[in-house]
């Protein structure tokens, strides 16, 4: 009895070394087998041939590619004892299995692959179980499948002494492919049952460490998958793509993929993962992709055309599998971007956790191994994301890639372009110096660091620096170099701009003048230094010489909207308000969504057609609003859709929708606001939207922003008045119920504007009824109180122009149809409109400026004082403001407080030409004759050479 | 143009008008066996002032409009050649030549946009998440190494929208004129897989052109067309290096390879951080690749090898893995900072994760993200703060003898953080209610924790110490996890805060 349980015990632990391929263990375990009982002696033999092949196959790996040939002196040892076990037939059926497949391997290693395939035959591996077998069995049948195929792929076709039952078929041809399927087939199987080896040895493994925890042995040793383990694994889809059936080859990396990993997987599962992720790139399009849980479709453009039809299906079956991933709610791609996204993010998480962050030179290989798997994964994980547009969640990748990124270029730079394309500017521009270090002559790192200085940042000290940088490299930066003369003069203009001090301005105009001339003549057919040089003329009122520059800027690039522009204000200037009219509509003709545009033209219009003219502009312009910014489905959400992304995905927009004021001196400070509005907040993100366009949301609870749009209330549905046609949606709206609340909004903003009903001529009612953003302002405002917060909590002294608010258009719009309003002395209507763009910025200077110009009109002089007086105190370099309360002073008879106020304006901005003429007339009514006399003179020069609107609004961006 | 070609496709554009409809599909099918058609358009449309040119395009409309899929990708297959014939006519501002060419552009862009129903249509796709279970992965398996805030903000899966809804369009105009490009673009990549080599080679001469014409590359490629310079955007060019990365992976290697370094190059002039950022990772993925171009290996040169399993990094080097189990022990605490100092972190995004890890204890363990704008200056500073809120309530009795100082510098920070958190209000509507529900929670917590600071000394029974280390990792966040103290008695909060960047 006890020698029998011993006897058992001593198979089991035979059974465990030989799964656990403990092969020094098993000379001492035959010994002591062969002390129990004598039938085990051929038992004793398959063991100790197994063993000594398996050290053998340890100690001389066989390397891919390389295909063994000849007998080895020391396998002579193995076959001994193999033909031992097998001669003497007295072995179990499933040991006799055993040492043939061994006998097989055997031929193999040694290269007699016919003979291999002969044992092969006559073990019959198709009868083989797979169920109820115990592991190392697994293992054995998995490799002597490989090895089969092997075997097949070594051996010509032809051959007569092929002892194969699919021969025998007429056509040669036929019988290739039947062979070719034969080996594939092979593969597949012998990957399959690897898989399911492997998981149930990772199984068994655990649970023997559960069982017995003493003497655990080499525990945590992982499993190794020999030579044969990994063919079989990966062969099958080698052929399948080199014989370019790809879509065999997918359907294959999908089935290894699928099976649950474990430990010796792992490193197989990201190769595989990163190769599919490669050709899911590379190698397919979203019309012939299929999904992971659907057939592959019959005919592929992705298969070899002219092995078409040979794509035949998997055509065998196992009674055991490896498991697979599954469970509810799996989630499944459904396109090839999502594809290969999940499967690089799989990589990337594995490819992380293998970074190697020990920097001593020993370690320098493995360094550069774990950088260059991950770095092929950011790379792909870039493409990508690329392609479907999200920066955000790319930066967010790249910036996990920073703990391979120390010195190298690449990744850097990747990240700083993914800040940069995410809108990150402040980060990117760090992460772009780190760049200039590491690759200091490469003039494009600088460059993309000024554009990001002048354009979102305003920081113009840094930028002057990273153009300087360009500057320096002189001959080397060859193309470029322009490129950094056009850098450093708007560096320099937009410092005039926000110069304070008129020495300083002329100073720095002069320098931007010359960077300028410079980056003209470097580089004589780019449009953009001829534009930029006309602009700064411009600015500095030498209008004939701009204008020979923007022409020559047109005559280079014909539809460039600028150019256009600058042409129009230049025109203007010299009082040729139809023909620039006619240029400000040509250039509408090209670029009809352009508000910059739009606001010239409002302005142009009241001066040549009347201000009924500019009024419908006004409209047409809410009706462009409207459209555009409502174009946005409500129903996406996520990062990329929201509007303001888009807004900053659409660049040419964005330049559009800088405000005719804005980059002007006097505003500077105010506009910082919808600077710093537009990177933290972002209150237009669609759902906001459509819930906020309802009166019930609470503005104070966020978290109805989250709901579904309740319906508006609509109080008193019969009292629905016909009202002003509802203009016509120039696109289908996108959905019903964003439309129906936006008609609500008419009705209400109808009702509660009575007193404005009486006052409907020229399609007034008509104008609200486009966008009136009654119930959106309380949104709005709190965006408003937010923005001002940052905005007084930021000096005036840094100005920012950042991306804009949609807001802030459609509160500019506003307030250009008040302006319009005051011109044609109707108090009720622009300040009905100044009341539309107060409820989005109340706060704001131009509002608060407009507000005072209207009781100005009523008559009302103090208030107006007051109005302006609080515009100051928000923006108190603001000069039209200043020049309006240096008239009332005037009227107040308060002289000196008005000629104060006056030359503050005009330090601001020494080109305003009516802050001269009030000067002038202050000084004439305190008897200052000669003073007056010399500002009248200035402000009749300035006049001559003045703008419909200042040059600056005309945005400068590299 | 040759007699022959013509008569190919006058043969062609008569066939098509007398095709009954049940014919169309086996007509479609037998449209690639017309050896000498395929080249023959393309002539017609490069020719641009042949009388075949409208009916041409005509013609290739009508195969559009069927709804057909194999007549539709025989019209898609000549878009590279189409948009190079409307951009260089565009460019040399002769509008009346390329009337039928717009009109065909038009016509596939408005029939692309809306769906069967006339909706517009939008693209979207699924941003797949590593903590959801998928057909490849358990999120298990993965551990928490993703748990960024990105990764948090899209617990689950989100649907983004790629591209749409977009409006009908009458007319090219200088500003919509690369939008419509760039969307038809993006159908002519959807289709790429079932594009003739002609196509492709056509996709990346007009990539090239596109980017040198008028540059000082263009005498280098020696290319004498136009030479005015085009606009272009930064959208179109990511579009054209997606199928240029498709031409160089299957077979056109010389002309692909050629056409990417031209986008580059014209990238770099335009400072256009997307197309470079795709085009360099192309660039550098398929830096090792040996590309076998088209004349051995067939059409495809997507070929794998076997690769060795074992992880080829030696065990005893330190990896992220091997250091996860390590526990830090910094004790060079450094201030708050001043504000100046703060201020140059102003960035957008700010994250705050509460949570406690510890097997020990019961910590309130909610993460949450949120991009919320800071309004205050110094808060600035918690720029994707981690903090790890927790209650310390173990048995350090004795370390309450609170500075001053201290407690003064904790509800600076409890002012800060709480002011972070309810800052919630104009966030775009990104945020899941989960994470809604979770920041208030914190709120709540983190009173709780820093009342624990708070009250005075006496109280030894209270025994609950908050110490809060925030300290910047190399991957740019910053923990505050407390730490056991035992050295100082006090308790303190200290920040961390690395050199960012």
């Amino acid at each position: 009895m006890t020698a029998r349980k011993s006897g058992s015990r001593l198979e089991t632990e035979i059974e465990r070394c030989r799964s656990e391929s403990q092969w020094d263990k098993i000379p001492e375990l035959v010994r002591q087998l062969s002390a129990k009982l004598i039938s085990n002696d051929d038992l004793g033999e398959l063991l100790l041939g197994e063993c000594k092949l398996q050290t053998y196959l340890k100690e001389n790996p066989i390397k891919q590619g390389a295909s063994p040939r000849g007998p080895r002196p020391k396998l002579v040892e193995v076959r001994k004892h193999l033909t031992a076990a097998l001669d003497r037939g007295n072995l179990k059926a499933d040991y006799l299995q055993e040492a043939s497949l061994l006998m097989a391997k055997l031929c193999y290693v040694e290269g007699e692959y016919r003979d291999a395939l002969g044992h092969y035959s006559r073990v019959s591996l198709e009868d083989m179980q797979l169920g109820g077998a115990p592991v190392y069995r697994l293992s054995m049948i998995a490799e002597a499948y490989a090895t089969k195929g092997l075997c097949l792929e070594k051996v010509p076709a032809a051959s007569p002494a092929l002892s194969n039952k699919n021969t025998g078929s007429p056509s040669s041809n036929r019988s290739i492919t039947d062979r070719e399927q034969e080996i594939i087939t092979c593969y597949e199987k012998s990957g399959d049952i690897a898989l399911l080896y492997l998981q149930e040895a990772e199984k068994a493994l655990s649970a023997g460490i559960q069982n017995r925890s003493p003497k655990p042995g080499p525990t945590a040793q992982d499993l190794e998958l020999g030579y044969f383990l990994e063919t079989g694994l990966q062969r099958a889809h080698v052929i399948h793509f080199k014989n370019g059936n790809l879509t065999r080859g997918v359907g294959r990396f999908r089935e290894i993929l699928r099976a649950v990993e474990n430990r010796t997987t792992q490193s197989l599962r990201m190769t595989i993962a990163r190769q599919l992720a490669e050709i899911l790139l590379r190698g397919m399009c979203e019309q012939s992709y299929w999904s992971p849980l659907e057939d592959p479709p019959t005919v592929s453009p992705l298969d070899d055309p002219t092995r078409q039809g040979h794509t035949l299906s998997k055509n065998y079956s196992l009674s055991r599998r490896p498991r697979v991933y599954s469970g509810e709610n799996l989630f499944c791609p459904q396109e090839n971007t999502e594809e290969a996204l999940l499967l690089l993010l799989i990589s990337e998480s594995m490819a992380n956790r293998d970074a190697v962050l020990s920097r001593i030179p020993e370690h320098n290989n493995d360094r550069i191994i774990s950088l260059q798997s991950a770095s092929v994964v950011y790379d792909l994980l870039t493409i990508a994301l690329g392609r479907r547009g999200q920066y955000e969640m790319l930066s967010e990748c790249l910036e996990r890639a920073m703990k391979f990124a120390f010195e190298e270029f690449h990744l850097w730079y990747q990240l700083a372009l993914s800040l940069m394309a995410a809108g990150k500017s402040a980060r990117a521009v760090k992460v772009l110096k780190e760049c200039i270090r590491l690759k200091p002559d490469d003039p494009t790192i600088p460059l993309l660091a000024v554009k990001l200085c002048i354009g979102p940042l305003h920081w113009l000290d840094e930028g002057e620096c990273f153009a300087n940088m360009v500057i320096d490299m002189g001959e080397k930066a060859a193309e470029f170099r322009a490129k950094g003369f056009l850098a450093i003069g708007l560096v320099y203009s937009l410092k005039a701009t926000d110069a304070s001090l008129r020495s300083t301005q002329e100073e720095y105009q002069r320098k931007a003048l010359g960077a300028f001339q410079r980056a003209q003549s470097l580089s004589p057919t780019d449009h953009l230094a001829a534009f930029y040089l006309a602009l700064q003329l411009a600015v500095s009122r030498q209008i004939p010489e701009a204008l020979g520059y923007v022409r020559q800027a047109l005559q280079l690039q014909g539809d460039d909207v600028h150019s256009l522009h600058l042409l129009a204000l230049l025109l203007s200037a010299q009082k040729h308000y139809h023909d620039a009219l006619n240029i400000i509509e040509m250039a509408l003709s090209e670029y009809p969504e352009n508000f910059n545009l739009l606001y010239t033209k409002v302005k142009l219009e009241s001066m040549c057609r009347g201000p009924e003219e500019a009024l419908l502009s006004c409209k047409h312009m809410l009706q462009i609003w409207k459209s555009f910014y409502n174009l946005t489905n409500p129903s996406d959400s996520g990062r990329g859709s929201s509007l303001l992304d888009r807004a900053i995905a659409d660049r040419r927009q964005l330049n559009a929708m800088t405000l005719p004021d804005f980059s002007d001196p006097e505003t500077v400070s105010g506009s910082s606001s919808s600077y710093s509005g537009s990177e933290p907040v972002s209150p237009t993100s669609p759902s906001t939207i459509s819930t906020l366009s309802s009166p019930l949301s609470s503005p104070s609870s966020p978290l109805f922003i989250l709901q579904p749009p309740p319906l508006p209330p609509t109080k008193n549905p019969t009292f629905l008045p016909p009202g002003p046609p509802h203009p016509p949606l120039p696109h289908p709206a996108p959905t019903r119920t964003r439309s129906h609340t936006f008609c609500n909004h008419i009705t209400l903003r109808q009702l509660s504007n009575c007193g404005l009903q009486d006052a409907n001529i020229l399609g007034f009612s008509s104008m609200f009824s486009v966008c009136s953003v009654h119930a959106t302002s309380i949104a709005a405002s709190r965006v408003e109180q937010a923005l001002s917060e940052v905005a007084s909590s930021l000096q005036s002294s840094a100005p920012k122009h950042g991306p804009l608010h949609p807001w802030m258009t459609l509160a500019q719009i506003w307030l250009h149809a008040a302006e319009v309003y005051t011109g044609m002395s109707k108090p009720a209507e622009a300040s009905a409109c100044t009341q539309e763009a107060s409820n989005l910025f109340p706060t704001s200077h131009n509002v608060l400026y407009m507000r005072g110009q209207i009781a100005e009109l009523r008559g009302n002089i103090e208030e107006a004082k007051r109005w302006y007086e609080e515009a100051l105190s928000i923006n108190p370099t603001h000069v039209k403001t200043m020049q309006r309360l240096g008239l009332i002073l005037h009227q107040l008879q308060r002289y000196s407080l008005s000629e104060k106020v006056l030359r503050d304006a005009v330090q601001v901005n020494s080109t305003a030409h009516d802050v001269w003429n009030s000067l002038g007339e202050v000084l004439q009514a305190q008897g200052n004759a000669a003073a007056a006399t010399e500002c009248f003179l200035t402000a009749l020069e300035l006049e001559a050479s003045s703008p419909i609107l200042p040059f600056t609004i005309i945005p400068r961006a590299l | 143009m040759l007699a022959m070609d013509q008569g190919v496709v006058e043969e062609w554009l008569s066939e098509f008008k007398t095709l009954p409809d049940n014919a169309v599909s086996n007509y479609a099918a037998s449209l690639k066996d017309k050896a000498a058609l395929v080249p023959a358009l393309y002539k017609v449309i490069r020719e641009n002032y042949s009388d075949l040119l409208e009916p041409v395009c005509h013609q290739l409309f009508e195969f559009y409009r069927s709804g057909e899929p194999q007549l539709q990708r025989f019209t898609l297959q000549f878009l590279p050649e189409l948009l190079w014939s409307l951009l260089s006519v565009s460019a040399a501002r002769d509008p009346h030549t390329s009337g039928c060419i717009e009109a065909l552009l038009l016509g596939i862009y408005n029939l692309e946009i809306v769906d069967k129903d006339g909706q517009s249509k939008v693209l979207s796709f699924t941003v797949p998440s590593l903590s959801k279970p998928s057909v490849y992965h358990e999120p298990s398996a993965i551990g928490s190494i993703a748990l960024t805030e990105g990764a948090l903000a899209n617990h689950g899966l989100s649907r983004v929208v790629y591209s749409g809804p977009h409006l009908q369009r009458e007319t090219f105009t200088a500003q919509n004129r690369f939008e419509v490009l760039t969307f038809l673009l993006l159908c002519y990549n959807a289709a790429l897989s079932y594009m003739t080599a002609i196509s492709l080679q056509s996709l990346c001469q007009l990539s090239s052109r596109v980017c040198i014409c008028g540059y000082p590359r263009q005498q280098i490629r020696r290319y004498k067309g136009i030479s005015t310079r085009l606009t272009v955007t930064s959208e179109f060019l990511v579009q054209l290096i997606t199928g240029i990365h498709y031409a160089l992976c299957n077979g056109e290697v010389e002309q692909g390879s050629k056409a990417l370094d031209d986008v580059l190059y014209r990238a770099q002039l335009e400072l256009f951080p997307e197309a470079l950022l795709v085009g360099n990772a192309i660039k550098s993925s398929l830096h090792g690749a040996a590309l076998k171009s088209n004349n051995k290996e067939g059409a495809r040169s997507i070929q794998v090898e076997i690769t060795p399993t074992s992880s080829r990094i030696s065990r005893n080097a330190v990896t992220s893995l091997s250091i996860r189990g390590h526990r830090w022990k910094r004790h060079d605490a450094v201030d708050l900072g001043s504000p100046d100092e703060l201020m140059d972190i102003s960035e957008v995004d700010e994250g705050v994760w509460p949570g406690g890890v510890g097997p020990d204890m019961t910590p309130p363990t909610i993460t949450i993200s949120n991009s919320v704008t800071t309004l205050n200056l110094g808060a600035k500073a918690m720029k994707k703060c981690r903090l790890g809120g927790r209650s310390n309530k173990d048995k350090e009795a004795g370390a309450l003898t609170t500075g001053r100082a201290a407690s003064e510098n904790a509800e600076l920070s409890f002012k800060r953080l709480t002011l972070t958190s309810s800052q919630s209000v104009p966030k775009a509507g990104a945020l899941t209610s989960l994470t809604r529900t979770a920041s208030a929670v914190f709120s709540r917590s983190f009173e709780q924790v820093a009342s624990g600071i708070v009250p005075p000394s006496s109280n030894h029974t209270a025994s609950e110490v908050g110490r809060y280390s925030c300290s910047l990792q190399e991957d740019g966040l910053g923990y505050l996890s407390p730490v056991p103290n035992h050295t100082q008695r006090s308790p303190s909060i200290s920040v961390h805060l690395g050199s960012d960047l």
